[in-house]
């Protein structure tokens, strides 16, 4: 009895060990993060109450604003994700029934969006729109001014063609996924019953994929409502929720900065959260309120008739969209770097060109250099520490009961705009609370901890449940191995995959975060908001460069990420 | 009105490497009810798709009725089609599932109703007409299914391996209720299983499929007694096979000489002296008596194994050539003979079939993929 029940109990203890260490090091550097600010916007209520609502010298005018950068944030997250909807659910469609030529690059393409600095994007995105060296060229002026204001959604343009960008690859990924995921059997069936292949997709495909496209939807919002990279650099005149958080901490403005943070993880939560856990249920039954209104025979004939005529129309369409949201964008900053190398196009003033800015009296060359290392450091610190504490979470969540509790948390981080977060961690362990670190590459990696352990989670725990470990470990206990050997030796090799693909996400998600960097940074200065200083000081060819030389880190970052990705 | 006809179908997939359907010509009557059988792999269901329209054929042409529809899409060539995995819609219950064709095709409410409630009727399931796909047995579901395939009206019904999903008694019990459904309605049906017994039982005709060809085409009768292919006679019911020459011919009959001296005789279909060929014979058309016995189609041999199946026996005979046999007996005499004990086996002339022996081999020719 001694003999079995002693190793037994030292396993107890360590995993007790174990198991206390994950949950410490989640809650310090995951949960504590995400929710200080809330905290704290409680605790200095008085202070936050007069600066907002009632400054001796201007009022509520604070309240006044930040109802107005919420509600633009607010109604551009939603418009992106409405757009986002009709183009990335027939997109979806396309990539997981259909095989075409170009399918692999097509999907290239969409990840692409997802791995490339934001800011980087975002600046091609204005030059392409913005000036003759875009699509400009074509009318010898720019498409739109930059302040353009979209009628109807009452959004400024470029912002709109910049978030649908930046958020339709995850409602194609999760809908194209669950597509792929469900049998082609329910259309088949369909068919025979002498549905169309568009009614079928009302009826059948649509019902079933309802929740997928739902949990695409709310992952663009939330990449929507918190994005700061891109949208600093074609805000022009308009301001977002997170973009005004940085500027009133620029200022100092703690208060509303704080107050306005508080409102967007609030937002964000009330809005997602209730989404996340309804969603769990199968697909909605049908509609039946187009046979009340007596449309059901009419869409049947559109319906037909699209079908047979009009599925070429969708694709072309569809693919048209990709072209001009992703692919423009991209060649016009390649074609425009090449042009304005040794001057102005026009003008041939060399203080214009990409030469004299990099390498003359601005030197910004050095600066990029700079910038590359303290972003790869802190990236790659930032997510190793997270996969340190990401894995033994994937455990505790397959392993515990409250594994369930602790997975819908940690979607949280996954919500909270960054630049909330990062206001979070300076008030937290920065100088105003902790004195833990000064601004500077330390405060970057604990910032970006907080998302990477998420972001590294989530693909586990998809490997995970897609692979039957429970299985295999049960199969290596009944050799002899005990519970550390199994997880050494059978469940890590596994979910080797997993991790390494949450490792790549994780790390361009870090190379590429604007919005939480730009407070935490000091003087170490990130690639992401070095090309926002650049379009702000008005050094386009330097950051024409720099956006190049984003583009073709993300594609070698996009090559690491197939490799992994592909079996 | 819907015959339905295949000619010279071709398909293949994988870049033409594998060759799933390989110049099928098959001609189906109206009203009759047709079984495709054979090994997995044959090529069955991909005809049987081809004919839905959920695969379109490299080459040949299929015509349901008057109509040429080998290009069309399925939800043009008005048909009932019951998928193996029943393919129910899972987020419908029952009376969506079975009223969706009707509604698809735009009918009038009250029509789709009046048929909703027919088939339901009809399959004794209208009762359940609130429940999910998920909340229902297998043989309900397949139930379903079937009302599913038939509410479209269409009096062509495909059937996938209807029944393969199913316990044994319950499929032997649904077999005979799909084919009662079919014939009631006058439908033509194309069904296709694995299970030669399904098919003898359930089929007016039966196209034997292997590797992409139909080796022979026929009722249950005429391919049990009288199989035109080696494969045949060993697929549709058992058969004991034995190898030797003909040394002789003479008028309708002639002699086999087996190995070790045995021979025997059979009636003669273009066998030549000299021919190196195969003597097929049903394992329960042979007779057993004790003793080594002499006569014609007199095969001695002893008991080497002995197995009890319920309503028969089996007896493995190894022959005096150290040929091994079947012999399948009924079980109910409960006089049974001993393992060990010498016997002779006989069979009439006309019960055996001779086959050229086959190029690349007996067992290849006999194996299932």
């Amino acid at each position: 009895m001694t003999a079995f029940s002693e190793p037994q109990g030292k396993q107890n203890l360590l995993s007790r060990i174990g198991v206390s260490a994950t949950v410490a090091s989640l809650i310090i550097f995951v949960f504590l993060p995400s929710f200080f600010l809330i905290s704290f916007t409680f605790t200095r209520w008085p202070e936050v109450y007069t600066e907002v609502f009632a400054n001796p010298l201007i009022g509520d005018t604070n309240w006044i604003e930040i109802q107005k950068y919420l509600g633009l944030s607010l109604r551009l997250a939603i418009s992106a994700v409405v757009i986002d909807l009709i183009f990335g659910i027939p997109l979806a469609y396309i990539l997981a029934r259909k095989n075409f030529w170009g399918k692999g690059f097509l999907e290239d393409l969409i990840t692409f969006t997802l791995v490339i600095p934001t800011s980087g994007f975002g600046f091609a995105t204005l030059i392409t729109w913005t000036s003759v060296s875009g699509l400009g060229a074509l009318f010898g002026k720019g498409v739109v001014e930059t302040n353009y204001l979209l009628p109807f959604f009452n959004v400024p343009f470029i912002m709109l063609i910049v978030h649908i960008a930046l958020t339709f690859p995850y409602i194609v990924k999760t809908v194209k996924a669950k597509l792929e995921d469900m049998s082609t059997l329910f259309e088949q069936a369909s068919g025979t019953l002498g549905a169309s292949p568009f009614t079928t997709f009302r009826k059948v495909l649509f019902p079933l994929t309802i929740p997928a496209i739902f949990s695409g939807a709310v992952l663009a919002f939330a990449r929507s409502l918190g994005e700061t990279g891109a949208t600093l650099v074609v805000a022009s005149v308009y301001t977002t929720a997170p973009i005004a958080v940085i500027s009133w901490v620029s200022q100092f403005k703690f208060g509303p900065a704080a107050f306005l943070g508080s409102l967007l993880i609030i937002v964000a939560s009330a809005i997602i959260l209730p989404v996340e856990f309804a969603l769990h249920k199968k697909g909605i039954s049908t509609f039946s309120i187009f046979s009340k209104l007596n449309l059901e025979k009419k869409l049947l004939k559109v319906e037909d008739f699209a079908s047979r005529k009009l599925s070429r129309l969708r694709d072309g369409v569809v693919i048209l969209f990709i072209i001009i949201v992703v692919v423009v964008p991209i060649i016009v900053v390649l074609n425009s770097v090449v042009l304005t190398w040794n001057g102005d196009p026009i003008t041939d003033n060399i203080r214009d060109g990409v030469v004299y800015q990099l390498f003359g009296p601005s030197n910004y060359f050095s600066a990029l250099l700079d910038a590359t290392l303290i972003s790869f450091s802190s990236a790659g610190i930032a997510t190793f520490i997270a996969a340190c504490i990401a894995i033994p979470t994937v455990f505790l969540i397959e392993r515990y009961r409250f594994g369930r509790l602790l997975r819908a948390i940690l979607r949280i981080p996954l919500i909270v705009p960054t630049s909330a977060l990062g206001l979070s961690i300076l008030l937290l362990w920065g100088p105003g609370g902790m004195r833990l670190a000064e601004p500077g590459i330390w405060l970057i990696i604990l910032t970006h901890i907080v998302f990477s352990v998420p972001v590294i989670v989530e693909p586990m725990l998809a490997t995970f449940e897609g692979s039957e470990i429970p299985l295999y470990e049960g199969a290596s206990r009944t050799l002899g191995a005990n519970a550390y050997n199994t997880i050494e030796s059978v469940a890590l090799p596994l979910l080797k995959r997993g991790i390494l693909t949450g490792v790549i996400l994780s790390f361009t998600r870090s190379l590429g975060e604007t919005g939480a960097t730009f407070l935490v940074m000091g003087s170490n200065t990130t690639i992401p908001p070095l090309v926002v200083n650049m379009v702000e000081s008005l050094a386009i060819p330097a950051a024409l460069f720099a956006s190049t030389y984003l583009i073709a880190i993300s594609f070698v970052l996009l090559m690491v990420f197939r490799k992994v990705t592909s079996r | 009105m819907p015959e339905v006809k295949l000619k010279n179908v071709v398909k293949t997939f994988d870049k033409g490497r594998i060759t799933a359907v390989d110049h099928v010509n098959l001609q189906v009557q109206d009203k009759e009810y047709l079984t495709l059988l054979g090994p997995s792999g044959c090529g069955k269901t991909t005809t049987l798709r081809m004919i839905a329209g959920l695969e379109l054929p490299d080459e040949g042409e299929i015509s349901i009725g008057k109509r040429l529809v080998s290009k069309l899409p399925p939800e043009y060539r008005d048909i009932g089609y019951v998928f193996q995995e029943y393919a129910l819609f899972p987020h419908m219950d029952v009376w969506n599932n079975v009223t969706y064709g009707p509604r698809v095709k735009g009918w009038e409410e009250e029509k789709s109703d009046r048929i909703g409630r027919e088939m339901l009727e009809l399959v004794r399931l209208f009762e359940r007409t609130d429940a999910y796909p998920s909340e229902l047995s297998g043989g309900m579901r397949q139930r379903v299914a079937l009302a599913r395939a038939l509410s479209s009206g269409s009096k062509l019904l495909l059937l996938d391996e209807p029944l393969g999903a199913l316990d044994a008694k319950i499929r032997t019990d649904l077999r005979y209720e799909i084919r009662k459904l079919v014939k009631d309605l006058q439908l033509t049906a194309i069904h296709v299983t694995h299970d030669q017994a399904e098919a003898m039982a359930i089929s007016d005709r039966i196209a034997v499929m292997r590797k992409g060809k139909i080796l022979q085409v026929g009722t249950p009768q005429e391919l049990y007694l009288n199989p035109k292919h080696i494969f045949v006679a060993n697929f549709i019911g058992e058969s004991d096979f034995l190898e030797g020459y003909v040394t002789d011919s003479f008028e309708h009959k002639l002699t086999v000489e087996l190995r070790g001296g045995l021979s025997v005789k059979s009636l003669n279909n273009d066998h030549k002296i000299g021919d190196k060929v195969v003597v097929a014979i049903r394992p329960e058309v042979l007779s057993i008596t004790k003793g080594k016995k002499s006569g014609l189609n007199a095969l001695p041999g002893n008991i080497e194994g002995f197995r009890f199946e319920g309503n028969i026996v089996r007896y493995e005979i190894r022959l005096e050539n150290d040929d091994l046999i079947v012999v399948v007996r009924p079980a109910l005499t409960g006089e049974w003979l001993n393992v060990g004990e010498k016997i002779t086996v006989a069979f009439p002339i006309e019960k055996s079939f001779v086959f050229s022996y086959p190029e690349r081999g007996l067992r290849t020719e006999l194996a299932l993929e």
